[in-house]
């Protein structure tokens, strides 16, 4: 299952963040994030979203708040300085819920799925080091000039 | 003659999205209502005149299966078409919201022409550019 699931995610960060959000991505074997954003004190939203079904996890979902601004601005077609950070937080939750709706959907007994609604678990300095991300699959995203991290925790 | 659409989901950013979206795809379009989940719909479909309903199915408190169940047993709302927009896609999904009446389905992530293709297809409109959905990304009507 992790693994099916590790490839429905590829195809759903591109599906999602260039056809939605009009963000050229790439993905990026190395990881040396997690060390980049602490030691840079990069701040983030963190948002994730439950599901459930033949067997239950949740999605998460890592974005500099920079890059949040960028991204809702080309959603919503604002100038970034007119992004309010509501706007910002209702975006990355929309993402994260149209990233797991399309991996579930991908997957075996899709149909058995059940995707939960996203929220914010924080916003601003992220305790990375609780998050278990050693242990999760996680995809690091690059962008123009950003990075984000993309992942699933199975129960 | 102008139709009024209303847009149903938790989102408020892709309420947005799809108001801009029928907005420049030039349908005439008297006024846009929105609702945050399938309640806040029911009480807006029981206030105002709607036409057209585009609806997300995972939505708090009650979802967009549910909405359109409820609009089925209602005489006066049963005979709205209600546009399935969600990342829902399973084809038990897809059938369970033809089984419940949707006359369509928009598979997020979308692009701007789905939208306005299920809206041709629902509403009766001429695509006035001649774009057709030429891409990847799935719609359907029923």
């Amino acid at each position: 299952m992790d693994k099916q699931m590790m490839t429905n995610l590829k195809q759903a960060i591109s599906s999602v963040l260039e056809t939605m959000f009009f963000l050229p991505v790439q993905i990026i074997e190395e990881n040396s994030l997690w060390g980049n954003w602490s030691q840079q004190g990069i701040k983030l939203w963190h948002v994730a979203v439950r599901f459930s079904g033949p067997v239950n996890g949740s999605f998460f979902l890592l974005v500099p708040v920079s890059l949040a601004q960028e991204i809702t601005a080309n959603f919503l077609g604002l100038d970034e300085a007119n992004v309010a950070p509501s706007q910002e937080s209702d975006t990355v939750k929309e993402a994260l819920n149209m990233i797991g709706g399309y991996v579930l959907s991908q997957v075996e007994k899709a149909d058995e799925f059940q995707i939960g609604i996203p929220e914010i678990v924080s916003e601003g300095q992220v305790d990375l080091a609780n998050m278990q991300l050693e242990s999760s699959n996680t995809l690091i995203i690059e962008t123009d000039e950003n990075n984000l991290a993309v992942g699933f925790h199975l129960d | 003659m102008a139709f009024n659409v209303l847009i149903v989901d938790d989102s408020s950013t892709m309420r947005s999205v799809i108001k801009k979206i029928i907005k420049v795809s030039g349908f005439d379009v008297g006024n846009f209502l929105e609702a945050g989940d399938g309640l806040e719909a029911l009480e807006v479909l029981k206030r105002d005149w709607v036409d057209l309903v585009l609806s997300d199915i995972n939505m708090p408190n009650m979802n967009g299966l549910e909405l359109i169940g409820k609009m089925a047993e209602d005489d006066m709302l049963k005979s709205i078409p209600v546009v399935m927009v969600t990342t829902e896609g399973s084809d038990e999904k897809v059938e369970k919201s033809k089984a419940l009446g949707a006359a369509g389905y928009i598979k997020k992530p979308f692009l701007p022409e789905d939208i306005k293709v299920a809206l041709c297809n629902i509403m009766g409109e001429e695509i006035k550019d001649g774009q057709t959905d030429d891409d990847e990304s799935e719609t359907g009507d029923f």
